[in-house]
C-alpha cells in the first residue's frame, strides 16, 4: 500500500488538478477569502512601513509634534485591529472551503459506493472501503486546511513583501530577489530527500506493526514451539531498521527544516547590513528604512518554515487522494435496468435455463429452470455452496448474469425500473442485519409514506409486537449496533416486520442458520405462515419442518437441481432430500 | 510533571545526550540575542554615521560566526534529544515485544490484539513525543524566555522591558483559554467524524438491505445529514483555531505599540538609542515562541503521562507460568497419565472439566470425540501447560508436568491447533518454524509425511511460497496440512492433532493417519474431532460431554456400547452421503 506512493510529477500535478476543481462550485467563496487574503497581506506590509515613517521623520529627527504623531498611531493602531479581525475573518473562510470541499468528496465517495454491484464489496474488504470516505477525505482536508492555506498565504505575503521593498528601494529589493531561487532550491532538496525518507520510514513502521501484529495472533503457536527468542531477535532487526529510519528523518528535518532555513535568513540580514553599511559610507541612510527592511525579510521566512514543516502531509493527501479517485472511477456497477417493463401485478417467477459463474470459471449455477405461480412458494434446500443463495442473489439483481433468464409475469426482470423491483420484490435476509436507530426506524426505514400506525400493524402482523410491549421505550427502543442487544430470534422478527411494511407481492427468504431460542421460533414459524399467505414465495430452508407445506420443493447439489416435488414425494423417492431429512429429524423418526 | 519523574531512568540512561543536548540548546538561547544587539549597534552607527568599513566588517562577521555556530548547534540539539526520544521508542517497543512474548493465553484472551497493538503504537509515540518535544519546549520556553527578558532589561532598559510585557499574560491565559475550548470542540469534531465512519461501515455491511428496498437515495441522504454535522462541529472548532494567530498578532501588536511609544520618549530622553529600540523589538517577537510553548508543553505531558502509565501497567502484568526451581531440564519420554478432577477456566463460573482420567502408553494413539465445548481443546490446553490451578495431576514419564522445564515440555510436544495459524513468510520457514536452518530433505520429509508436499509442489514458488495474510490464499485444507507438517518437523514425543484434519477430505485423511500410524510407532499421539473416522483406529477412544468422560473405550467397544459414540457415527455416515450428492 505503501509502495504506490511516488507518483511522477505529471500524475500528482493530474490529481492535484482534479482536486481544485472542486473548488469550482465554492469560486465566490474563494474570491471572498482571497480578497480577504490581499487585505490581511497589505495590512501586514503596512505595518512597518508607518513605523518606518515614525522612526525617520520624527524619532530620528527629535520631532514630536503631537497631531501627525497621533495620525500615525491611530493609523498603525487602525490597520492592526483591523488586519486581527479580517485575518479571523479569512482563516475561518478558507476552513469552511475546505470543509464544504470534504464534504462534498465524501458524498460523492458514498454515493458512489451505493452504486457499485454487490461483485465489489465481495472483491474489496469493508474496512478498506469506509477508509476511502472517511481516513482519506480527512487526509484531503488537513492538506487543504494546512498545507493549501500556508501555500496561498505564503504566496501572496512573499509577493506583498517584495512589492513593500520594491516602493521603497528597488536595488535593495532586487538583492533580495536573490533569495527566492535559494529558498527555492532547499525547498526542491528537502522535498526530494524527505520523501525517500519519509516514504522509507513509513515503510519500516508498517512493517513494525504487520510483525507485531502477527506475533500478537499467533503467539500461542510461537510459545507452543519455543520460538520466543527467534521473534524477540527478528522484532528487534526490525525495530533497529525503524530506528534508523527514523534516525535518518530526525537527520534530515535537523539539517533542511527550520536550522537551514535560518541560516538562510542570517544571510539575508548580512546583505541588507551591507548594502546599507556601504551606501551609509558614502550617503546618509535613513535608519527606517533599514528597520522596515529587516521586518519584512522577517515576515518573508516565518511562511517559508510554515509550508516546509508540511510538505509532508502533502505527500500523504496526494496518495490518499488517488486511492479516493481509483474508488471514484471503479467500473464494477450494480446491474442495469432498462426501464422498458410495466408493472408487477400477478408475481409469476420463472427461472428459464440460468447459468451462472461469480469468477467467470466455475458455474455455481448450471441450467436452472422452475417456475413459481402466483401465490404459490417454492423452497430451496441444499447443502452449503449447493447454490441456493445464488439463485436469491440474482433473482434479487445483486448480480448480473448472462446466460439464460429469469422472468417476472413473463418479463424479464432486466426489463423492469428498479424501483419496481424494489417495490415488489420483499427480500428477508439470513442474517437480520439491524441498523443503528430504534426499533421503529428499523421496520420504517427511510420509507416516509408510512404512518407509525403501519409500523405497529406490520409488527403485530408478524407478532413481534409481543416482545416490542415488552421494552421500556417500546417503538422508541435504542437499537444499538447491529442490534447485539436483541436475540436472533428477535432480530429475525423485526426483519420481518420492516419487510411486511412495505407489502411486497414476492417474497424471498432466506432462513436463519443461527439457533432461535423455542420461544421466538414458534412465533417465527406462525409469521412465516401468514407472510406466504397470497403471496409468491421462493424460501431457502435449512430447516426442512419449516417448509414442509411448499407447492414444490427444489433440492439443490453443486449448482443442479437434484430432485424436485412436493415433501411426500420427495420423502417416497427416498433420495436426497430423504436423507437430509433423516439426518435433521433423527434416524429413528421415521 | 509526573512523567518527567516516571522516565527519570531514562534520562539518567541517556544522561550525555540530555547534557550536551540541553547546553546546546541553552547556548542557541544565548546566541540567539546576539543578533539583534548587533543589527541595533549597526542601525546606531548608521544613524549616527560612526559606520566605519572596519566596524561593519565586525558587525557582519559576528553574525556571520553566530548563525553558523546556531546552526550547528541546532543540528545537534535535534540529534542529541530528538534522537534519544526515537531511541526511547525503541527500547520501549523492545520491552514490550519481549513482554508479549512471555504472556500466558490467558493474558490474550482478555485482550484484543488490537488494544495491544494501540498501545505499542499510539502510547509509545505520545511517550517519545514527551521525552523529545516535551523536554524541549519545556527546557527551551524557560531558557529562551528568562534569556529574552533579562537581555532586554539589562541591556536595554528595564522600564521599557515592564511595559512591553505587561500584554504577554495576556496572550498566554488566552492562548491557554482557547486550548482548553480548542479540546472539548475538537472531541465533539472528533465524535461527529466516528459518527460518520460508523455509519458508512453500516451502509456497507447492510448493502443488501439497503438494496432491497431501494433506498440508495435516502441513505446517501442519511449520510449527507451526518456529513454536515461533521463541517458543523468543525467550523465550530475552526472558529477557536482561527483565533490563535490574530490573538497572538494582536497581544504582541499592543506590546508594540506600549514599546513603540514609550521607546521614542525614552530616546528624545536620550535613556536610549533608535537601535536599541530595534533591538528591542527583535527581542520582543522572541518571546512569542516561549508563551505558546507553555499552553502546548501542558497537552503534550498529559498525553504522555497517561500511555506512560498504560504501558507501565502492561509491563507489570506478572508472568503467569513459571518455571519451579530445580525444575527438570530433560525431554519428558514415557507414558502420559492425565487424572483431573476439577479445572475451571479464569473468569468463569463452571468448570471446564471434571473428573477426567486416562493413561496413555508410550506409542498409543488416543481419540477424544465431543461437542464444540465439550472439553476437548481443555484437555490440550492442560497438557500444553497454557493454564494451571486445575485439581488432580497430569504427568508425563511419571514426573507431573509442572516440575518439567517449560521449554523442556513443549521441546517434548508437536501441537497443531484448530485454528490454523500460518505466518507471512515462505512454506519452507512456516514448516521449519522449529529450526530454519533445517536441511531441505527434513522439511520435504515431514511435508510428505503431512500429504502436502505434492500440492506444495504445484505451487509456481514451490517451496518458496509467501503464504499468511500478505500471501497466497492457501485452502483450510492445505493450511491444516502444513501445520501438521510443522509440528512433525519436531520430532515430537507427544503429537496434539486438535480437529486439524477437518478441512481435508477424507482420503486425505486417511493417507495422513497411515503416514503417521507407520512413522510414529514408538511415539505417543492424542487426535480431538469432530470426524469419528479421524480416530476410529485410535487405541482408546474417549468421548466428552460437558466437560467430563461420558464413554471410553476402543471404536468397536463404543459402537457395541450403541451410546452417544454410536449415534455420532450413524449420523455421520448419513451426512456424509448427503454432501455427496445422496451417494
Amino acid at each position: 500500500m505503501e509502495k504506490q506512493a511516488t507518483f511522477s510529477r505529471k500524475e500528482q500535478a493530474a490529481i492535484l488538478k482534479r482536486l481544485l476543481r472542486y473548488l469550482i462550485p465554492h469560486k465566490k467563496a474563494v474570491v471572498i477569502a482571497l480578497a480577504l487574503l490581499v487585505l490581511t497581506v497589505t495590512g501586514d506590509v503596512l505595518g512597518p512601513y508607518i513605523i518606518k515613517i515614525f522612526l525617520d521623520d520624527h524619532v530620528a529627527l527629535g520631532d514630536f509634534e503631537t497631531k501627525p504623531i497621533l495620525i500615525l498611531a491611530i493609523s498603525y493602531a487602525t490597520i492592526q485591529i483591523l488586519n486581527v479581525v479580517i485575518s479571523y475573518l479569512q482563516l475561518m473562510k478558507f476552513q469552511e472551503i475546505a470543509l464544504k470541499i470534504i464534504q462534498q468528496l465524501r458524498i460523492d465517495v458514498f454515493t458512489k459506493i451505493h452504486q457499485l454491484g454487490m461483485r465489489y464489496f465481495d472483491r474489496v474488504p469493508a474496512g478498506s472501503i469506509v477508509s476511502r470516505a472517511t481516513n482519506d477525505t480527512e487526509a484531503i482536508k488537513d492538506m487543504f486546511v494546512s498545507v493549501l492555506i500556508s501555500f496561498v498565504q505564503a504566496g501572496f505575503l512573499i509577493v506583498g513583501v517584495y512589492i513593500a521593498m520594491f516602493l521603497m528601494n528597488p536595488i535593495l529589493a532586487l538583492f533580495a530577489l536573490v533569495l527566492l531561487p535559494i529558498v527555492i532550491y532547499i525547498i526542491y532538496l528537502y522535498r526530494k530527500y524527505s520523501s525517500i525518507v519519509y516514504m522509507e520510514m513509513r515503510e519500516k513502521l508498517s512493517e513494525l506493526n504487520a510483525k507485531l501484529a502477527e506475533s500478537l495472533s499467533g503467539m500461542s503457536i510461537v510459545q507452543a514451539f519455543r520460538q520466543e527468542k527467534r521473534f524477540n531477535d527478528e522484532f528487534d532487526d526490525i525495530n533497529a531498521k525503524h530506528f534508523k529510519a527514523m534516525m535518518d528523518n530526525t537527520k534530515l528535518n535537523s539539517l533542511l527544516l527550520r536550522p537551514v532555513v535560518d541560516l538562510v535568513y542570517f544571510a539575508a540580514i548580512v546583505l541588507l547590513l551591507l548594502y546599507f553599511g556601504k551606501t551609509s559610507l558614502e550617503t546618509a541612510v535613513e535608519v527606517g528604512v533599514v528597520y522596515a527592511f529587516i521586518t519584512y525579510i522577517n515576515r518573508f521566512f516565518e511562511p517559508i518554515n510554515q509550508v516546509m514543516e508540511r510538505l509532508a502531509i502533502f505527500q500523504q493527501a496526494l496518495v490518499a487522494a488517488s486511492r479516493v479517485f481509483i474508488l471514484l472511477d471503479e467500473e464494477e456497477l450494480e446491474p442495469a435496468q432498462q426501464n422498458k417493463a410495466g408493472a408487477i401485478t400477478d408475481g409469476r417467477i420463472e427461472f428459464k435455463d440460468v447459468t451462472f459463474s461469480y469468477d467467470g470459471q466455475k458455474d455455481v449455477l448450471k441450467n436452472i429452470s422452475f417456475t413459481v405461480n402466483p401465490g404459490e412458494t417454492v423452497a430451496l434446500v441444499g447443502h452449503t455452496g449447493s447454490g441456493k443463495s445464488s439463485i436469491i442473489n440474482l433473482l434479487m439483481r445483486f448480480y448480473e448474469f448472462e446466460k439464460g433468464d429469469i422472468c417476472i409475469d413473463g418479463q424479464s426482470i432486466k426489463a423492469f425500473s428498479q424501483e419496481e423491483l424494489r417495490r415488489k420484490l420483499g427480500l428477508v435476509l439470513q442474517d437480520p442485519f439491524l441498523f443503528y436507530g430504534t426499533i421503529d426506524s428499523n421496520i420504517r426505514l427511510y420509507n416516509k409514506e408510512l404512518t407509525d400506525i403501519d409500523v405497529e400493524k406490520a409488527a403485530e402482523f408478524v407478532q413481534a409486537d409481543q416482545f416490542i410491549n415488552t421494552l421500556p421505550d417500546k417503538y422508541k427502543q435504542k437499537v444499538t449496533e447491529r442490534g447485539s442487544t436483541f436475540s436472533s430470534g428477535q432480530r429475525q422478527l423485526l426483519a420481518f416486520a420492516r419487510t411486511i411494511a412495505t407489502n411486497p407481492k414476492v417474497l424471498v427468504l432466506d432462513e436463519a442458520t443461527a439457533a432461535i431460542d423455542t420461544e421466538t421460533e414458534v412465533a417465527i414459524q406462525h409469521s412465516l405462515e401468514k407472510m406466504r399467505k397470497g403471496r409468491t414465495t421462493i424460501a431457502i430452508a435449512h430447516r426442512l419442518s419449516t417448509i414442509q407445506d411448499a407447492e414444490q420443493i427444489l433440492v439443490l447439489h453443486q449448482g443442479e437441481i437434484k430432485e424436485r416435488g412436493t415433501h411426500q414425494e420427495l420423502l417416497a423417492q427416498q433420495g436426497l432430500y430423504y436423507k437430509m431429512y433423516l439426518l435433521q429429524n433423527g434416524i429413528t423418526s421415521l | 510533571m509526573k512523567v518527567f519523574r516516571q522516565l527519570g531512568w531514562f534520562f539518567k540512561e541517556r544522561r550525555r545526550e540530555y547534557f550536551i543536548g540541553l547546553l546546546m540548546l541553552t547556548l542557541v538561547a544565548i546566541l540567539q540575542l546576539v543578533p539583534p544587539k548587533v543589527i541595533g549597534y549597526t542601525i546606531d552607527e548608521i544613524g549616527d554615521g560612526t559606520l566605519t568599513a572596519s566596524s561593519l566588517t565586525k558587525w557582519v562577521g559576528i553574525i556571520v560566526v553566530v548563525a553558523i555556530l546556531m546552526y550547528i548547534m541546532r543540528y545537534y540539539w535535534r540529534q542529541m534529544i530528538f534522537g534519544s526520544s526515537n531511541y526511547l521508542a525503541k527500547n520501549l517497543r523492545e520491552k514490550l515485544f519481549r513482554h508479549f512474548t512471555k504472556m500466558s493465553p490467558s493474558f490474550y484472551q482478555q485482550r484484543r490484539v488490537g488494544d495491544l497493538m494501540a498501545h505499542a503504537t499510539n502510547d509509545i509515540s505520545a511517550v517519545q513525543q514527551t521525552a523529545g518535544g516535551g523536554v524541549l519546549t519545556l527546557f527551551d520556553s524557560i531558557t529562551t524566555g528568562t534569556f529574552v527578558i533579562l537581555a532586554m532589561a539589562i541591556t536595554i532598559d528595564w522600564r521599557l522591558t515592564l511595559i512591553a510585557l505587561i500584554p504577554m499574560p495576556v496572550m498566554a491565559l488566552l492562548t491557554n483559554y482557547y486550548g482548553k475550548l480548542l479540546h472539548e470542540r475538537f472531541r465533539h469534531a472528533q465524535a461527529a467524524f466516528s459518527d460518520l465512519n460508523d455509519k458508512t461501515q453500516e451502509s456497507i455491511s447492510g448493502m443488501k438491505v439497503i438494496k432491497t428496498f431501494g433506498q440508495q437515495q435516502d441513505d446517501v441522504a442519511d449520510f449527507t445529514r451526518l456529513s454536515n454535522d461533521v463541517v458543523e462541529k468543525n467550523m465550530r472548532v475552526a472558529k477557536i483555531d482561527s483565533l490563535f494567530d490574530p490573538t497572538i498578532s494582536l497581544v504582541i501588536g499592543v506590546s508594540f505599540f506600549l514599546s513603540l511609544g514609550f521607546g521614542a520618549k525614552f530616546i528624545t530622553e536620550n535613556a536610549m538609542t533608535i537601535g536599541d529600540l530595534i533591538a528591542f523589538t527583535t527581542y520582543l517577537g522572541l518571546l512569542v515562541w516561549p508563551m505558546l510553548a507553555i499552553g502546548m508543553l501542558f497537552n503534550i505531558v498529559e498525553r504522555g503521562s497517561a500511555s506512560y502509565d498504560r504501558i507501565e501497567q502492561l509491563l507489570n502484568e506478572p508472568v503467569e507460568i513459571k518455571d519451579k526451581t530445580g525444575a527438570y531440564n530433560t525431554r519428558p519420554k514415557g507414558d502420559l497419565s492425565f487424572h483431573v478432577d476439577s479445572f475451571t477456566f479464569p473468569g468463569d463460573a463452571t468448570p471446564a472439566l471434571t473428573n477426567v482420567h486416562f493413561d496413555l502408553k508410550q506409542g498409543q494413539t488416543l481419540g477424544i470425540v465431543g461437542k464444540t465445548g465439550s472439553g476437548k481443546t481443555a484437555i490440550l490446553k492442560l497438557l500444553l501447560r497454557e493454564f494451571e490451578g486445575y485439581t488432580g495431576h497430569i504427568t508425563y514419564g511419571d514426573i507431573r508436568i509442572d516440575d518439567y522445564k517449560m521449554l523442556a515440555l513443549r521441546e517434548a510436544i508437536g501441537y497443531v491447533p484448530q485454528d490454523h495459524f500460518l505466518f507471512s513468510s515462505t512454506i519452507y520457514k512456516n514448516i521449519a518454524f522449529t529450526n530454519p536452518q533445517a536441511a531441505k530433505e527434513k522439511v520435504e520429509h515431514a511435508a510428505t509425511l503431512a500429504y502436502i508436499h505434492d500440492d506444495i509442489l504445484h505451487f509456481t514458488d514451490g517451496y518458496e511460497t509467501i503464504v499468511g495474510e500478505r500471501g497466497v490464499s492457501l485452502s483450510g485444507g492445505q493450511k491444516q496440512r502444513i501445520s501438521i507438517a510443522r509440528a512433525l518437523m519436531m520430532e515430537p514425543e507427544l503429537l496434539i492433532l486438535d480437529d486439524s484434519l477437518s478441512a481435508v477430505d477424507a482420503k486425505t485423511e486417511e493417507a495422513i493417519l497411515q503416514a503417521l500410524k507407520a512413522s510414529r510407532e514408538n511415539e505417543t499421539t492424542i487426535i480431538t474431532s469432530h470426524r469419528l473416522s479421524a480416530i476410529q483406529h485410535a487405541h482408546i477412544i474417549i468421548v466428552m460431554h460437558e466437560g467430563t468422560v461420558v464413554e471410553k473405550g476402543t471404536h468397536e467397544e463404543l459402537m457395541e456400547l450403541r451410546g452417544r459414540y454410536y449415534e455420532m457415527y450413524e449420523l455421520q455416515q448419513l451426512e456424509q452421503q448427503v454432501e455427496k450428492g445422496g451417494m
